[in-house]
């Protein structure tokens, strides 16, 4: 059994973070893992991706077409960006917060209706959970918590396969002492409205 | 734990996810290397970077050099003297270090030296694609390549010892998905570095004049051949899974798409895995192709084992038919291998089906991303090349050919900015501006970064001012190296042990060099950048003028430490809607809302370069309130 997960966003949103909890739980819970990470030029404020796949044994660091059993998105037109990894068997998790991109701002291009993007992505899943992780993120503590928003998310369907326990583990490892309490709460925050939602 | 304290966890035994970059890192600390260097370039930055944070505390000595040529040369030096030593640096930094990398080969080393090639395939990050698994077969030095983080640290162990050994550098080819993956790895013992050596005078072995040289270059291709048989029984070189069906050689990422792809297509196949891929196993290689009608060579970029694969088999498995790039072009030559197309070269191949239909999954994609608008790399809200780009912009009315150079910068040629004509390698602006304002006779303009100018633009300065070039050259100096993760460099006069070093100025090397005329502005002030940038053009000879403010990303680092808040800018009631912030000047924090421009208060970092670029007087800097 193996998990693939990939998760995009824009520079800045804490897509690496977010990922490198997830192999770092992986880890914790005694599974073989690969996070495949884009540093340098790919990181200003440009669209960023991360590949997760975790199991008994891993072999590629990246995700085959079709293949993620979930996709955790920090920007709607991330989400659609990285939707050839999804199939019918996807989760779509998208934070519903966009961020314009510099060519939109100018006027050069639009940004899509969210139910351009929402019919875009049914195309290949219909099963998609939207969270305005900003908003539950700034009830958390801080707006740039988001991240740990979209994690309990992921974590709340199921797919994962380490315990909650070692994610929560994972985020103390890896988040400085005075963040800490901020994104176990927003990760927390997180479950909790992804729950509601799928039931 | 601290990132810095787990490198340096002495548990054998343990297992702890580690970037391939930090893999590396552990593997040289674990070796008890003595010396290391680097000039930083991604995908190789975070090797060095995770040794300079513990460097101190591991005791071992850790340099930024000024390029990767004083880099190699440090480190051999120090391997010349008995103490283990290691080089990291990108694919095209080998470019730079080959002058000293070739003759290496000849003089050899006395400890084990270990040269990191961090290559890009699909370029994410660099200004070429180039397959440094090339060095080897011109140098002649061993090669090994790891296909993971875990094989990453035990190689750097295996190569010092190779090294050693052969008494000649080893060079390590990782690529970007070995240095940027994320994995399990098992910590060894660590062995104390060795820092004091002594250097043993041997002027036939280390003087390479030609009459030693000739000498040196025979005990090279004697070392080669050791290093063959070491090949062949290489650990890292065998048969990691049994089939019949067809045979499979790869080494490197590649290896991990055909272990994924043959599972998925259900092959019967075997596969060698190549992890020394300089010198070839000839036997071994000859010996697997030989049990296999076909055989497929699976490997990123250059045919460099299919090449050789296809003249061992004319040996050893003459009617063993190879494919791969050349034959039936199986594999593409062009950016980096997946698990897809390793998928659809057997399934080419093989006559079979793939398990996943890639046509309709492209052409559903293709038509869900259509109206997409892309999102590239931007430079920050706040960065001081903006303003620069703005006043470089302004001072020349765009009239001017503009070459640009490696860095955070070169973003500088998308819209609105657009400064930037031509860019080929690190340093290229001053000697392209050169040929360029001789052919066009015409002032000509050079933009280059700090780092970049101490590492190669200071020869291209000496030129333009010894050959009386019309040319003006705009150093933004952001005091760091800021696109590859912050390094120091001798603009700054820290060094990679933490401590202060010398701070070499550049407008003092300027003057130096014989530049005609020197300026430092602050871009932030764009009236004053701009006049004097006016001023530089006008200049009869080479004028240069630094554009001195940090990097954004320091500042706003260096505020949240202190507890101190940044101004925000705000745009009041006196907006006519022109849009000359977004369309001229495009700072990334503001946007539009219902017609309205807007500057979002979580992206700006209060450099206040855009309250001067609006005509109205429109903006306004604000004190931000505490949260
Ligand atoms: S430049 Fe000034 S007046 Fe023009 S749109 Fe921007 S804020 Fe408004
Ligand atoms: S002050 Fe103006 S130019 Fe500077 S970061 Fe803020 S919005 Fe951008």
């Amino acid at each position: 059994m193996k998990t693939e997960i990939v998760v995009s966003g824009v520079g800045g949103q804490g897509v690496l973070l977010l990922a490198e909890t997830l192999g770092t739980a992986a880890v914790l819970s005694g599974l073989d893992v690969r996070v495949s990470e884009i540093h340098g030029m790919a990181q200003r404020g440009g669209s960023v991706v991360c590949h997760i796949r975790m199991g008994e044994k891993i072999y590629s660091p990246t995700v085959m077409e079709g293949q993620a059993d979930a996709i955790v998105a920090l920007e709607p037109l991330e989400a659609l960006r990285v939707i050839r990894y999804a199939s019918e068997k996807t989760t779509v998790l998208m934070n519903t917060r966009p961020i314009a991109p510099a060519i939109v701002v100018m006027g050069a291009a639009k940004y899509p209706d969210m139910e351009v993007i929402l019919d875009a992505i049914r195309r290949f899943t219909t099963d998609i959970i939207e969270v305005d992780a900003v908003e539950i993120a700034e009830k958390a503590g801080s707006p740039i918590a988001a991240n740990m928003v979209m994690l309990g998310a992921l974590a709340s369907t199921g797919k994962l396969p380490t315990p909650k326990e070692n994610v929560e583990k994972a985020i103390e490892n890896l988040v400085p002492e005075r963040y800490k309490e901020i994104n176990i709460k927003a990760f927390q925050m997180g479950m909790e409205a992804a729950k509601k939602q799928s039931t | 734990m601290p990132k810095p304290q787990l490198i340096l966890r002495d548990a054998p035994g343990e297992t702890h996810l580690l970037l391939g970059n930090e893999a590396i890192a552990r593997g040289i600390i674990e070796a008890g290397v003595g010396v290391m260097a680097t000039y930083p370039g991604t995908p190789s930055s975070e090797i060095a970077d995770t040794l300079s944070a513990v460097a101190k505390d591991a005791g071992l000595y850790m340099e930024y050099s000024t390029n990767e040529i004083v880099a190699t040369e440090v480190a051999a030096g120090a391997a010349m003297s008995g103490v283990r030593s290691a080089v990291a640096m990108k694919h095209v930094g080998l470019n730079v270090a080959a002058d000293a990398f070739m003759t290496l080969a000849y003089t050899g080393v006395r400890a084990g030296m270990l040269v990191v090639s961090a290559d890009d395939p699909y370029a994410f990050s660099s200004q070429n694609e180039q397959d440094n698994r090339r060095y080897a077969l011109l140098s002649g030095v061993p090669m090994l390549e790891p296909s993971n983080p875990q094989e990453a640290k035990d190689m750097v162990l295996h190569g010092l010892e190779l090294s050693e050994s052969l008494e000649l550098p080893c060079l390590m080819r990782t690529t970007t998905r070995v240095n940027h993956v994320r994995g399990p790895v098992k910590f060894g013992a660590i062995r104390k570095p060795k820092l004091e050596g002594g250097f043993l005078k041997d002027v036939q072995r280390f003087v390479m004049v030609p009459a030693h040289a000739r000498v040196r270059h025979r005990v090279l291709l004697e070392k080669m051949r050791a290093a063959k048989d070491l090949s062949e029984s290489s650990p890292y070189n065998r048969v990691v899974r049994e089939g019949t069906e067809l045979g499979i050689i790869t080494s490197g990422a590649a290896y991990n798409y055909v272990m994924d792809a043959v599972e998925a297509m259900k092959v019967d196949a075997g596969v060698l895995k190549l992890g020394m891929t300089h010198p070839l196993p000839e036997r071994l290689i000859g010996e697997f192709a030989s049990q296999f009608d076909e055989v497929l060579v699976v490997e990123e970029l250059e045919p460099y084992l299919e090449t050789q694969t296809r003249s061992i088999a004319k040996e050893y498995a003459p009617k063993t038919k190879i494919y791969g790039k050349l034959n039936a072009e199986l594999l593409p030559r062009l950016e980096e291998l997946s698990t897809a197309l390793v998928v659809q070269a057997l399934s080419r191949l093989l006559g079979r089906e793939t398990p996943v239909n890639f046509e309709e999954i492209n052409q559903k994609y293709r038509e869900a991303t259509r109206r997409l608008p892309p999102r590239p790399p931007v430079m920050c809200p706040g960065c001081p090349h903006r303003a620069s780009f703005y006043a470089i912009k302004k001072a020349t009315g765009r009239k001017v050919v503009c070459t640009t150079d490696i860095g955070c910068y070169a973003l500088g040629i998308q819209p609105p900015l657009r400064v930037g004509d031509a860019l080929i390698c690190m340093g290229a602006s001053l000697g392209l501006a050169c040929g360029i304002s001789k052919a066009t006779n015409s002032r000509t303009v050079a933009v280059v970064g700090d780092s970049t100018f101490f590492h190669a633009a200071i020869p291209g300065l000496i030129n333009a001012a010894y050959n009386k070039h019309k040319i003006t050259v705009a150093v933004l100096d952001n005091e760091t190296t800021a696109m590859t993760g912050d390094q120091p460099h001798p603009g700054t006069g820290i060094t990679g042990m933490g401590v202060p070093g010398k701070r070499i100025l550049i407008e003092e090397v300027a003057k130096a060099c014989g530049a005609d005329y020197v300026k430092v502005v602050n871009p932030f002030n764009l009236k004053e950048a701009t006049e004097t940038f006016k001023e530089a053009l006008q200049v009869d000879g080479v004028s240069v003028v630094v554009f001195r403010q940090p990097c954004r990303l320091l500042v706003v680092r260096k505020a949240r430490k202190e507890g101190k808040k940044l101004p925000v800018a705000v745009v009041t009631d006196d907006c006519t809607n022109c849009k000359t912030c977004i369309e001229d000047f495009g700072c990334p924090a503001f946007y539009i809302k219902d017609g309205a421009i807007l500057i979002d208060p979580l992206l700006c970092t209060g450099c206040m370069v855009c309250v001067q670029v609006c005509p109205y007087g429109a903006i306004k800097a604000e004190r931000r309130e505490a949260e």
